[in-house]
């Protein structure tokens, strides 16, 4: 499994997908992010983000119903595929792995 | 509240149509959320970062379509690749087709880069076309015998003044011809183009300063203002305004103050200059006067009012002609008007500031050029329609397939534009590759650029769509008009109407190249037989010197000559004050000397000279009857009473004196005083004998104030210049040498003549190349259908002659129709041209059989080499062949 073809940014947004599902569109997808990290997020950059990870197979689309704030057009699902779910437990894997290497005293001197 | 309607509008435009609903889904409920919680106005700003936001590739990028859209393209690609596999298929005439039109649109290019300079003569300056100078036409009874472009100095003022049409005028004193020479510092320098001009000169023309102030320019005697060129050659600084400009003269120098600096003039005007003196300094230091009405030698433009008309200014004219005359201002003379942008092309007057073009030329190389272009685009109709027949089948086919008429003339255009465009970049390398020899045979200015200017892409691009249009429309017309069921069956052969048609466009090609040759032999023959007469003067091995300036110039020649003298190799040593090969306008000239019995007084116009007691000899010229000035004869100007004269027979037939012997010791009125005819020499050409002759008189001057001719034995040139320049500055430290050959200044006047002679013989040329290229194409192209024929008749007994006059007969007969077409045009045009010149060649039949020969003999060599390898091809073979 290559692990090199995920961006940082595109792990964020698989990660809030499969956080928010199975509301998970690009709208509450920006919003979210923003509020968690407090810096504006564009729907343009998710929107693309979200069609990389769909094109490499970690995300399923459908449509969804039609509201009025959108102007009657149609809202786009996404879930996480099988695959998607393997590469996040796999980055989780790898970083857990690279945590608990760290020595306490250095984590305790951060604080 | 909706978001911004144009930021919308902006992304419904650049996002990809499939994605829309998503996008703008999205953006909107964003919006909507936003007002919610931060108010209408930050949300709309945040909404225009948003849709910023999505100008990335991903949602630009159209989604494929399943079906490939425009069809049209496919149809085009197939033309392209067809076309492609034409051209290879017969790479000889392609090149011929390619070849033909790029070294015809070449010279097209080029001359109509020549052309449009001469064009924009005066461009330069936005008032042109309401200046207008005014010249003087000398009258004789009712007839013009010559017209002057100087005038009387009052002249602009007072039509100013008297004529409502007149908002303004300058004068251009024209000073120190042909060159004036100034000190600055301790150096003496040659200025070859200084004017004297008013104030106004500066409104009139467009030479914004570089340097000093534009209000109050030019009032005030002494002032003088540099080109940009001259600051820097002679104070190496823009920065020139205070410093000093000296003329020397025998009689206290003029310190001349330098007030401003201008750009240099244009190549494009007919009035340069290197400097400008204010015009008070011709009153205070030069003699002129204000009121002077008796003699002209000032330029004078006037400046029309904005709404005048040209042709109600020359009727006024005509009135204020007449105030003078009534006045006696002027007594033979009419002051008539000249627009200035027609003086480049059309004035021929005496004293012109710079020889003219001739618009007559000037246009007929136009024309010879759209005919060499034209022959190239015959080549190409040519070409392609007897090439027909062997697409017949494939027209066949593709109309049986289902094509259109219209679809086959877009293929064939489709192969005339991609030739065209070859031709077109090889084109623009073959100007690239002439430019620099046709600038200088043009005789363009130096630095003359082709390709920065818009107008050579502007007049590529026309040319091209011109070349397109006009060779590709016949083909494509044809080629399109096959009957498939007809071509198909195979019973389609070569029809009558295309042969005939083909046949008259080479006709209309050789009658061309007939008569350009023609032509050309003419002007060459001409030329060269203007170089060879007999002048009447002896101008070899004769070097000419200036004199030097200042106060020391009369004292000093005397060493000077006999310095020279003493050298071996110097014949004689004269003084005069110009010398035969220089315009004949740098003689002074006066109207009206006559006889002083003579009962009827004509207005002539005499040119008077001064030379010293050597210069007849020196010259060679021929002495009819009295004598030569001697020792003894009082110079002209000393002493007014007594003026000897020595005249030619020119001026002795206008004074209607039968013989040269019966004219000596005749009394002559010049300026109100006796004078007395000494002697009488043969004419002698004073400019080129393309000019008839002009009545001379000779006056007696011992002074070194113009020139010092120098006779030499003969020897090397080069150490004859060393060992002047050296006795020169022995004797003249401090004076320019300036110098030249009198025989090679005397060839100057027939630089004209060369490069009209040296442009047309390189248009005839091309245009040769075009034909006889054309010409071997269709030999190729007939023979090669010819083949079968060929070895059937040399298997029942045909000779090599008998065939290759057969293959040749048409060819031939072809080229002798438009020989017999083109000798008759060829005899009118060269008789009319011929009758330009005072002296000139006698049309002999040779003049006109030796072209006529000439191209028989190049279609018979670019025929031949098909023809006799035809004609030998060995019969078994061409049977063979399919």
């Amino acid at each position: 499994m290559r692990r090199s073809d995920l961006g940082e940014f595109e792990e964020v947004v698989l990660l809030t997908v499969a956080a928010l599902s199975p509301g998970a569109y690009s709208v509450a997808i920006a919003e979210e992010l923003e509020q968690e990290t407090g810096r504006p997020v564009s729907t343009g950059a998710v929107h693309a983000a979200l069609q990389r990870l769909e094109q490499k197979g970690y995300l399923r689309s459908e449509m969804g119903e039609a509201t009025a704030e959108r102007g009657g057009r149609r809202k786009r699902f996404f879930t996480v595929t099988a695959l998607g779910g393997r590469v996040l437990n796999e980055v989780h894997d790898v970083r857990t792995r690279l945590w608990d290497r760290i020595v306490p005293t250095i984590r305790l001197e951060w604080r | 509240m909706r978001p911004p309607k144009l930021a919308d509008r902006l992304l419904a435009w650049f996002c990809a149509p499939h994605l829309r609903e998503d996008v703008l889904g999205d953006l909107h409920e964003r919006f909507s959320l936003r007002t919610a919680r931060e108010g209408v106005r930050n949300a709309r700003r945040r909404y225009w970062r948003d849709v910023l936001a999505y100008v990335r590739p991903e949602f630009i990028r159209r989604q494929p379509e399943v079906y490939p859209q425009p069809t049209n393209t496919t149809m085009l690609r197939n033309y392209i690749k067809i076309a492609w596999r034409t051209f290879r298929k017969d790479t000889t005439f392609t090149m011929i087709n390619v070849v033909g039109l790029a070294t015809g649109l070449a010279v097209a290019l080029l001359i109509i880069q020549y052309v449009r300079f001469e064009l924009s003569y005066e461009n330069t300056h936005p008032l042109a076309d309401r200046i207008v100078r005014l010249t003087m036409d000398y009258m004789n009874g009712g007839t013009v015998y010559s017209q002057d472009t100087e005038t009387n100095p009052p002249l602009g003022a007072r039509i100013k003044r008297e004529m409502s049409q007149v908002v303004n005028y300058t004068r251009a004193y024209p000073v120190g011809e042909p060159n004036l020479t100034v000190q600055i510092g301790e150096n003496y320098h040659l200025v070859e183009r200084v004017l004297a001009v008013d104030s106004s000169f500066f409104s009139l023309f467009n030479y914004p300063l570089i340097q000093g102030n534009r209000n109050d320019l030019f009032t005030k005697p002494r002032q003088a203002i540099l080109t940009e060129s001259m600051a820097l050659t002679y104070f190496n600084t823009l920065d020139v305004v205070g410093k000093t400009v000296k003329i020397p003269k025998s009689a206290g120098s003029i310190l001349l103050e330098v007030i401003g600096v201008v750009p240099d003039s244009p190549a494009n005007t007919h009035l340069k200059f290197d400097m400008l003196l204010s015009y008070p300094t011709m009153l205070s230091d030069f003699g002129e006067r204000e009121d002077n009405w008796e003699g002209n030698n000032t330029l004078t433009y006037v400046q029309l009012a904005e709404n005048a008309s040209y042709e109600r200014f020359e009727k006024s004219l005509i009135a204020f002609n007449n105030r003078l005359h009534k006045e006696k201002r002027l007594v033979n003379e009419q002051v008539i008007g000249q627009k200035i942008s027609d003086i480049h092309l059309y004035s021929h007057k005496t004293f012109e500031t710079e020889p003219n073009n001739e618009a007559r030329s000037v246009y007929f190389l136009l024309g010879v050029a759209f005919l060499v272009l034209l022959s190239a685009f015959v080549n190409y109709v040519n070409l392609t329609t007897s090439k027909a027949l062997d697409r017949a089948r494939e027209i066949g086919m593709r109309k049986v397939v289902g094509s259109t008429r219209r679809q086959i003339k877009t293929q064939i255009f489709t192969e005339t534009l991609l030739i065209n465009l070859v031709a077109g970049g090889l084109a623009v390398g073959l100007v690239a590759a002439l430019r620099s020899v046709f600038v200088e045979v043009a005789g363009l200015p130096e630095g003359f650029t082709v390709f920065q200017d818009a107008f050579f892409w502007e007049s590529l691009g026309a040319f091209l769509l011109l070349s397109i249009g006009l060779s590709g429309f016949y083909p494509a017309f044809v080629l399109s008009s096959f009957d498939p069921v007809v071509v198909l069956k195979g019973s389609f052969s070569r029809s009558v109407r295309g042969t005939l048609l083909r046949k008259s466009l080479v006709v209309f090609q050789f009658t061309v190249t007939v008569i350009l040759l023609a032509q050309t032999f003419a002007v060459y023959k001409q030329v060269n037989f203007l170089r060879d007469q007999n002048l009447g003067v002896n101008i070899d091995h004769t070097l000419v010197v200036k004199a030097p300036a200042g106060a020391n110039a009369q004292k000093d020649y005397g060493a000077f000559r006999q310095m020279l003298l003493d050298e071996s190799q110097v014949k004689a040593v004269s003084l005069s004050g110009t010398v035969p090969g220089l315009r004949s306008t740098h003689m002074g000239t006066t109207t009206g000397v006559n006889l002083s019995d003579a009962i009827k007084k004509t207005s002539y116009n005499y040119y008077l000279t001064q030379i010293d007691t050597s210069f007849i000899g020196l010259m060679g010229l021929t002495l009819l009857a009295g004598e030569n000035f001697d020792a003894s004869t009082q110079p002209a100007f000393s002493d007014p009473t007594n003026r000897q004269l020595i005249v030619n027979e020119e001026t002795i037939r206008l004074w209607e004196i039968p013989t040269p012997a019966a004219a000596i010791g005749k009394q002559v009125d010049l300026w109100g005083r006796k004078a007395t005819i000494r002697g009488v020499v043969k004419n002698y050409h004073y400019e080129s004998p393309k000019a008839a002759y002009i009545p001379i008189i000779h006056m007696y001057s011992p002074n070194f104030d113009s020139f010092a001719s120098v006779k030499f034995a003969g020897g090397n040139a080069r150490d004859q210049l060393t060992m002047l320049r050296k006795v020169y500055e022995a004797n003249f430290p401090h004076s320019p040498f300036s110098y030249f050959f009198l025989d090679s200044e005397y060839d100057k006047q027939y630089k004209a003549d060369d490069r009209f002679q040296q442009v047309f013989g390189a248009l005839t040329g091309f245009a040769i190349l075009i034909s006889c290229l054309g010409l071997f194409g269709l030999a190729t192209f007939t023979v090669s259908k010819r083949t079968k024929e060929i070895g059937i008749r040399k298997v029942i007994g045909a000779s090599t002659i008998n065939l290759m006059v057969l293959l040749s007969g048409d060819f031939i007969r072809t080229v002798l129709i438009s020989i017999f077409i083109g000798l008759p045009i060829t005899y009118f045009i060269i008789k009319n041209w011929l009758a330009n010149y005072a002296v000139r060649i006698e049309l002999s039949w040779w003049l006109f059989a030796s072209p006529a020969l000439l191209v028989m003999l190049l279609v018979l060599v670019s025929i031949s080499s098909k023809t006799i390898a035809t004609a030998l091809m060995n019969p078994v073979k061409s049977l063979r062949s399919e």
